[in-house]
C-alpha cells in the first residue's frame, strides 16, 4: 500500500494555511489526524498533488472552556481527548460518548473532530454529536470568517459547505441547561473498529426532575446522505411528560426523517427499523441522565 | 522532494532524509530495519504496526513520516533493556500470549500505553485498549491475562 | 502427580523471547543485497478471453528488470491434487476470477514496480460469467473450464448401510438445510517471499507457508528443475490456519524472476491480495436428514453438500469429502448416506481453513441433533450422551476412534457451564446452548499419492553434549510445534528443554509434510521422540560398555545419569572426562554422572551423535472410493456450551460465556493446548455472528479489508472456561493427538443452539448478523 507522490507543506500559523489554501485550492488537502486522508489516498480515492498540514499551527487542537457558557474547541482535538475530556464528559456527554466509539485507540489517537466533520461520511460517528449540542463552526479563509451552525454543514456524502480555500478552525458549543441529559448509541456488528450501520445521539433537558421535557434533540447518522436532525419526533417530543411509551412513539416518528441505503453493511428496511429501536433507547438514557444532573 | 527530519527513536536521535510520502511505518522498516513493527493491512484495520508516539498507541502505517518530525516514538525494539525483557514482554512470553507473533509487538506496546497511564487497568480497560489490535490466533484471553499480570508487576517493582 | 518430567507442563513456548521482542523475522522483514521487488498483475473482470498481452511499454520503464507472462514461464499445469491440476501460473487463454494472475514485474523498487504494471497492456473480451453455485451448475450456465462440463469440479456419493430402508423405519425424521458464507482465514501476515535463484542454479524461497515440502515440490515441478535443487525455508509465519497450504502465484512468480534477473526478488500480498488469493472456507449449503428411534437412538443420517469451490480446485476434493466423512462420529450410526458436489465460479478459489470441510456441516448436524431433541422432549445432552462413541468404537465409514473423550468432555461442559441450572430456565432474549466435534489428528495419506514418510527429523548433539540440535522440516505457524517438538526430545533424551534447540521449516533438514491437518504434533512428534530414542539408544551402549552394566539398568532423567535409580561408579568415566577438559571451568561436580558428560565421552569414541526418526501413518480406513479423507491415527474431539444473550430490539448479540472441553490426548504443553481452544472458538464466533466475503455483481469482492471484513475484537470475544481432557491416544507420541481444529467444530452450532434458546429462532444460515436474526425475530412475531 503506496502513498502517491505529493508536495508537502508545514504552515506555522493559520494565516499561513489559510494563504497555502488560497493559491493551491482543490489542489490540496488537509492533513490533520490523517486516518481518512491517508486511507483515501492509499486507495486512490483521493490523488491531492499538495497535502498541507495542520500539526504545527498552535492553538487548533484546544479545548478552551468559555467562562461557564460553553466550549470552543479546536478543529484539530482528537477524538482521545474528547472522551477524555472531563469538561466534555461533564456537560457535552453525546460528544464524550461518540468520541469513545470512534474506531479503536490508535484511530481515536489521532483521528480529529474537525476531520470527521469535514469528510462528511453519512456514519460519522461525531456529526449527530455535535447536530444535538447545536455546534457553531468558526470557518475561516483568507479573506472571509464566518460562522455556520452544524445543521447547515452537510450537503452530502463526503461534501460540506466549505469552499476549498476555507479552514474549519473550531467549533464553539453552549453549555446545555440543567436538567439535561445527551446519550450515543451506535450499531455495528462489532463491538470496536466499526462503522454504524446506524447511530443517533440525543440530548434531552427537562424543566426539573420532575418536569416536562423542554428541549429535545435527535440527531441520527447513517440514514440519508448526511446526518438529520429528527426535528419531527423533537417536535412531538417538547411539553410532554417523559414516559416509555412516549419515547417508542418518538422512535417510530424518527423514521419519518430518514432516507437510508441499503448497502453491504445492512438493508434499507432493517436501518429504518433500528432508527426506531435506537432513538427510543437513546431517549430513555439521555432523560435518565438528565434526572442524574449535577450542579 | 526529500525532507529532513529529525526525532527520537527507542531514546535514540535520529536524522534521515524523507520523501513526503513515506510512512512512519515504512521508514521505521525499511530505512531503519526495524522491523519488529508489523505491515498487517495499511489501512489502520488490523493494528499490527501500532507504535507509541508521544506516549500514545498509533498505527505507524497512517502517519507520514515527516510528521514524526520532532517526536519520541517507542518501537518495540525498545521496550527491553540490558538483555532483560520488559514486564509486559516478560508477562506475554509467560502466559501463553503469543502464538504466530504477528500482532505481538504492537498489542505489547498498545498495552504499554495503558499501563503508562493506567497502571491498575480493569478488565473492560485492557479489552477496549487492545480493540484496534487484531489478534486471530489466541482469542485474546490470555492477551488479556498477560496484560494483567503486568500491571501487577510493574506496580510491584515500583513499590519495592 | 505427573510421570514426566517435561511434558503436560506449562512450559514457555521458546519462540516467545523473540517475538516478544520483534526480533523473529517474518518473510518481510528479510532483505537482501540487491534485492528487486515484484507485483502481480491480476485480472480486473471475472471471466474472459485474453486476446493480447502487451509488456513493451512495462519493459521499457527504466528500474523494471524483468517481466513475465505465460510466454516466459509455460503452462505447466499445477494445483493441490495431480488428480485435479487446473492452474498455469500466468492465465494464457482466459480468465476465470477478478484477482487471477496474467503477468509479475521485478523492478528496484515496489513503487517502480506498481508503475510498470500498470503500463502492461490486456486486451480483454468478456464472456458471461456465473458467480452462484446453484446457478454455475445449472443447464446453460457459462464454462469456466472446458475439462469440466456443468462447472462440475468434483462429486462424491458414498453409502454405508441402507439409508433410505433406515429412515422408512425410523420413529422421527427431520430435515435441515444450512448455508455458510464464503470466508477468510484473515491470518495477520499477508503472503510473503524472497526467492533466491543462486549462480549454480540452486533456488532458495524465503516464504510464509505451512507447507515447505509441498511448495518445494510444487515450484520444482513447475520450474522444473530437480526437487533437489529447491530449498524451501520458512521464517516465522504470522498464521496460516489452511490457505497458506500451497504453493502461491506470488511464491512461483518470484522464483521465475530471480531465475530470469539473477537478483534476489521479494513480493508481499496487500490485504486485498489475500482475499484475492483466497484459497480459505468455501460456501457450504448442508441438506440434512436424521432418522432416530422413539428413544432417542440414532440410526441413519443422509447428508448432501453443495460447495462454492471458485475458478480453480485448490484443496477442493478434500474439502467435498470431508464434508461426508466428518459426519460418521461422535455418535454411533448404522447407516449414512452422502452426496456432495463442488461448483467451479468465476470467483477466488476456496480451499482449506480450520476444521477442513467439516465446519459447516458439523454445524447443520449439530442443530438437527438439537431439533430432533426438542422434537422428541430430551435433553441435547443426553440425547448426545445416549448416542455418544468411545475409544475403540469404529464409524459407519470405519474411522477408528482409537481414543476418544468425547463423553468426557460432554460431561465437563456440562458441569462447568452450569447447565443444569440454566437450560430451559433463563428468560426471553438469554439462552445457552450446545454441541460437540472430532477432527482429524494428521491426514492419514499425503496429498499427492506416495509411500513418503510424512515426517523424518534429525537430532543431532553438540560436540560438548550439552545441547541437542532438532532439525525438522515442519512447519512452526504460530501453533506451537517447535515448542513441542523440543518438549519431546527433552523429555524422551532426559535432559532439560534449556538445552535443546530447534531448528524447522527447512527443506533441507528433514521431510516433513508440514502444518496441516492437525499434523505436526502426532506426525513430527513420533518422529522426533524416535530420534530422540535413537542417541538415547547410542549413549546407553556405550555406557552399559564402559561400566559393565546392561542397558535397561541405566536411566537418562532431568539432565543426569541413574544406575538402578543410584548414581553408579561412575569414577572412571568423570575421571576421563575431568582429564580431557582440563583447564575447562565448567568441570562436573554433582552426586549423577550427567547426560553431556556421557554424550561428551561418547562423541569422543563415535563422532558426531545424530540420530534420527521418521513416522508415516500405517494402512488406514476403508477401501471405498474416498476412503482416505478422513482416515487418520487418531481423532481430537471437543465439547462446548455457549451462552448468549440477545438484544431483542436490534437483534444484536453479545456472547456471554463459552466453556470448552477438548480431548487432546496427553496435552504436550497445557498452555499451547488452551491457547489453541481460544483461538479456534474466537475464529468460530467470528464465523458465526461476522464474517463473510461479500461480491458485486461483476465479481469484485466489496470488502477485502479487515476493516469490513470483521474478525473479532477483543471485546467481542469473551474469556473461555478452557477444560483440558486427557485420554491416552495409543497411536500418538506419549498418547498426544490434535487441539488445533477439532476444537473450533462444536462452535458455530453451539451459539446456534443458544440463540434458539434465547429466541425460540432457528438460524440455519450464516453469519447470524444483528439483521438477519432481527428480521427472523420479526416474522417469527407475525407467525
Amino acid at each position: 500500500m503506496l502513498l502517491p507522490k505529493f508536495d508537502y507543506h508545514e504552515p506555522r500559523t493559520l494565516e499561513e494555511v489559510l494563504l497555502l489554501l488560497s493559491e493551491l485550492g482543490g489542489n490540496a488537502k488537509l492533513l490533520a489526524g490523517g486516518t481518512d486522508l491517508l486511507v483515501r489516498m492509499k486507495l486512490n480515492v483521493d490523488r491531492p498533488s499538495h497535502v498541507i498540514s495542520l500539526e504545527k499551527v498552535p492553538g487548533l487542537n484546544e479545548i478552551i472552556p468559555q467562562d461557564r457558557h460553553g466550549v470552543t474547541i479546536g478543529s484539530t482535538t482528537t477524538a482521545a481527548n474528547l472522551a477524555e475530556s472531563e469538561l466534555i464528559i461533564d456537560r457535552f456527554a453525546p460528544l464524550a460518548i461518540a468520541s469513545s466509539r470512534l474506531g479503536a485507540p490508535m484511530i481515536r489517537n489521532r483521528a480529529t473532530i474537525g476531520g470527521n466533520l469535514v469528510n462528511a461520511r453519512p456514519a460519522a460517528d461525531l456529526s449527530p454529536a455535535c447536530m444535538v449540542l447545536s455546534a457553531n463552526l468558526k470557518i475561516k479563509s483568507l479573506n472571509k470568517d464566518r460562522e455556520v451552525l452544524v445543521n447547515d454543514f452537510f450537503v452530502g456524502p463526503g461534501q460540506t459547505i466549505l469552499d476549498p480555500n476555507e479552514l474549519l478552525v473550531s467549533l464553539k458549543i453552549e453549555t446545555p441547561p440543567p436538567w439535561t441529559g445527551g446519550s450515543y448509541l451506535k450499531l455495528g456488528a462489532r463491538k470496536a473498529l466499526e462503522i454504524s450501520m446506524v447511530n443517533v445521539a440525543c440530548l434531552l433537558t427537562l424543566q426539573s426532575a420532575d418536569g416536562p421535557i423542554v428541549d429535545v434533540r435527535i440527531a441520527l447518522g447513517a440514514v440519508a446522505p448526511t446526518p438529520v436532525r429528527a426535528f419531527a419526533a423533537e417536535e412531538f417530543l417538547i411539553g410532554q411528560k417523559p414516559s416509555e411509551s412516549l419515547f417508542k412513539e418518538a422512535g417510530s416518528i424518527g423514521v419519518g426523517m430518514c432516507s437510508p441505503i441499503t448497502d453491504h453493511r445492512g438493508t434499507m428496511e432493517y436501518r429504518c427499523m433500528m432508527i426506531e429501536s435506537l432513538t427510543h433507547r437513546a431517549l430513555q438514557q439521555a432523560y435518565h441522565r438528565a434526572l442524574e444532573w449535577k450542579l | 522532494m526529500k525532507k529532513i527530519i529529525k526525532l527520537t527513536i527507542n531514546g535514540e536521535s535520529v536524522e534521515a532524509a524523507v520523501e513526503p510520502n513515506r510512512t512512519l511505518l515504512q521508514f521505521l522498516r525499511e530505512d531503519l530495519g526495524l522491523t519488529g513493527t508489523k505491515h498487517g493491512c495499511g489501512l489502520g484495520d488490523c493494528g499490527a504496526c501500532t507504535v507509541i508516539m508521544e506516549g500514545r498507541a498509533v498505527n505507524s502505517c497512517l502517519i507520514l513520516a515527516i510528521q514524526a518530525h520532532g517526536k519520541e516514538i517507542i518501537t518495540i525494539e525498545g521496550l527491553a533493556e540490558g538483555g532483560r525483557l520488559h514486564p509486559i514482554q516478560q508477562a506475554f512470553v509467560d502466559k501463553g500470549a503469543i502464538q504466530c507473533g504477528f500482532c505481538t509487538p504492537g498489542m505489547i506496546l498498545s498495552a504499554k500505553a495503558l499501563l503508562d497511564r493506567n497502571p491498575k487497568p480493569t478488565e473492560m480497560e485492557i479489552r477496549t485498549a487492545i480493540s484496534g489490535n487484531l489478534c486471530r490466533c489466541t482469542g485474546y484471553q490470555k492477551i488479556v491475562e498477560a496484560i494483567e499480570s503486568a500491571s501487577e508487576t510493574i506496580g510491584s517493582e515500583e513499590v519495592s | 502427580m505427573n510421570e514426566y518430567s517435561v511434558l503436560n507442563s506449562r512450559l514457555p513456548r521458546i519462540d516467545a523471547p523473540l517475538k516478544a521482542t520483534g526480533l523473529a523475522k517474518y518473510a518481510d522483514d528479510l532483505k537482501f543485497p540487491g534485492m528487486l521487488y515484484a507485483t502481480i498483475l491480476q485480472s480486473p473482470v471475472a471471466h474472459a478471453r485474453i486476446l493480447n498481452i502487451d509488456t513493451s511499454r512495462a519493459k521499457k520503464l527504466k528500474g523494471v528488470k524483468a517481466v513475465i507472462t505465460s510466454k516466459e514461464t509455460g503452462l505447466i499445469k499445477y494445483g493441490v491434487s495431480p488428480a485435479r491440476y487446473d492452474e498455469t501460473l500466468f492465465a494464457h487463454d482466459k480468465v476465470r476470477y477478478v484477482g487471477d494472475e496474467i503477468a509479475a514485474v521485478a523492478a528496484v523498487d515496489q513503487a517502480t514496480a506498481l508503475e510498470a504494471l500498470s503500463l502492461i497492456k490486456v486486451d480483454y473480451q468478456e464472456l458471461p460469467a456465473v458467480f452462484d453455485m446453484f446457478e454455475a451448475m445449472k443447464e446453460g450456465a457459462p464454462q469456466i473450464h472446458d475439462d469440466y462440463p456443468g462447472n462440475l469440479n468434483a462429486e462424491v456419493h458414498q453409502e454405508f448401510g441402507d439409508t433410505e430402508a433406515a429412515l422408512a423405519e425410523c420413529d422421527l425424521v427431520i430435515n435441515h438445510t444450512f448455508l455458510n458464507k464464503r470466508q477468510d482465514a484473515a491470518f495477520l501476515e499477508p503472503h510473503s517471499c524472497v526467492a533466491i535463484y543462486d549462480l549454480d542454479g540452486r533456488l532458495t524461497l524465503h516464504t510464509s507457508t505451512q507447507v515447505p515440502h509441498y511448495v518445494m515440490r510444487t515450484v520444482a515441478m513447475v520450474l522444473q528443475i530437480p526437487v533437489g535443487n529447491v530449498r524451501v525455508v520458512k521464517p516465522y509465519v504470522g498464521g496460516g490456519f489452511g490457505p497458506k497450504c500451497e504453493a502461491t502465484p506470488l511464491e512461483l512468480s518470484c522464483a521465475f524472476l530471480s531465475r530470469f534477473t539473477g537478483k534476489p526478488v521479494k513480493m508481499t500480498y496487500s490485504r486485498e491480495q489475500v482475499f484475492l488469493h483466497s484459497r480459505a472456507r468455501h460456501q457450504f449449503f448442508a441438506e440434512m436428514s436424521l432418522g432416530v428411534r422413539k428413544d432417542g437412538t440414532m440410526v441413519a443420517l443422509k447428508n448432501k453438500a453443495i460447495l462454492d469451490g471458485g475458478a480453480y480446485t485448490s484443496f477442493g476434493i478434500a474439502t467435498v469429502y470431508y464434508a461426508g466423512s466428518l459426519l460418521g462420529g461422535p455418535y454411533k450410526l448404522k447407516s449414512m448416506k452422502y452426496d456432495g458436489y463442488r461448483a467451479y465460479t468465476n470467483k477466488p478459489a476456496c480451499g482449506a481453513q480450520r476444521g477442513h470441510g467439516g465446519v459447516a456441516h458439523r454445524a447443520a448436524f449439530e442443530q438437527l441433533i438439537d431439533r430432533t431433541a426438542g422434537e422428541l422432549g430430551i435433553d441435547p445432552i443426553e440425547l448426545r450422551l445416549k448416542n455418544i462413541m468411545t475409544a475403540g468404537d469404529m464409524t459407519v465409514n470405519e474411522l477408528d476412534m482409537s481414543s476418544l473423550g468425547m463423553k468426557e468432555c460432554i460431561e465437563a461442559v456440562k458441569e462447568h457451564s452450569g447447565w443444569q441450572n440454566k437450560k430451559g430456565k433463563l428468560r426471553r432474549g438469554k439462552g445457552i446452548g450446545m454441541a460437540c466435534g472430532f477432527f482429524v489428528s494428521g491426514a492419514g495419506y499425503p496429498i499427492y499419492r506416495s509411500d513418503t514418510y510424512h515426517s523424518t527429523v534429525v537430532i543431532k548433539l553438540s560436540e560438548d553434549g550439552g545441547t541437542a540440535i532438532v532439525q525438522t522440516g515442519s512447519a512452526e505457524i504460530g501453533q506451537g510445534s517447535d515448542t513441542t517438538m523440543a518438549m519431546i526430545a527433552a523429555e524422551t533424551l532426559g535432559i532439560s528443554i534449556d538445552n535443546v534447540k530447534v531448528v524447522s521449516g527447512d527443506t533441507d533438514l528433514s521431510v516433513d509434510l508440514g502444518a496441516y491437518s492437525s499434523r505436526q504434533t502426532l506426525m513430527t512428534g513420533h518422529a522426533t521422540r524416535e530420534a530422540a530414542e535413537q542417541i538415547r539408544g547410542i549413549l546407553k551402549r556405550y555406557l552399559a560398555q564402559e561400566m559393565g552394566c546392561t542397558e535397561e539398568s541405566i536411566c537418562f532423567s532431568n539432565g543426569i545419569v541413574k544406575f538402578d535409580g543410584q548414581p553408579g561408579n561412575y569414577d572412571k568415566l568423570r575421571s576421563h572426562y575431568i582429564k580431557e577438559h582440563r583447564g575447562w571451568t565448567d568441570q562436573p561436580s554433582g552426586e549423577y554422572l550427567t547426560f553431556k558428560e556421557v554424550a561428551r565421552m561418547t562423541y569422543l569414541k563415535d563422532g558426531t551423535l545424530v540420530g534420527t526418526g521418521k513416522y508415516k501413518p500405517p494402512r488406514l480406513g476403508g477401501s471405498y472410493k474416498g476412503a482416505a479423507v478422513g482416515t487418520s491415527p487418531a481423532y481430537g474431539c471437543s465439547a462446548q456450551v455457549v451462552e448468549v444473550d440477545v438484544d431483542l430490539q436490534t437483534g444484536e448479540i453479545t456472547i456471554e460465556n463459552m466453556t470448552d472441553a477438548h480431548d487432546c490426548g496427553l496435552a504436550i504443553n497445557k498452555t499451547s493446548v488452551e491457547g489453541q481452544m481460544q483461538g479456534s472458538l474466537s475464529m468460530g464466533l467470528g464465523e458465526c455472528l461476522f464474517e463473510e466475503v461479500k461480491f458485486d455483481s461483476r465479481g469484485r469482492i466489496v470488502n477485502p479489508s479487515l476493516g469490513e471484513y470483521r474478525i473479532p475484537t477483543a471485546l467481542d470475544m469473551p474469556n473461555v472456561k478452557s477444560i483440558i481432557v486427557e485420554s491416552h491416544e495409543p497411536n500418538g507420541p506419549y498418547g498426544a493427538k490434535e487441539v488445533g481444529e477439532g476444537a473450533i467444530m462444536p462452535t458455530i452450532p453451539a451459539i446456534l443452539n443458544a440463540i434458539y434458546d434465547a429466541t425460540g429462532v432457528r438460524m440455519n444460515e450464516l453469519p447470524v448478523t444483528s439483521e438477519r436474526l432481527f428480521l427472523a425475530l420479526k416474522k417469527q412475531e407475525i407467525a
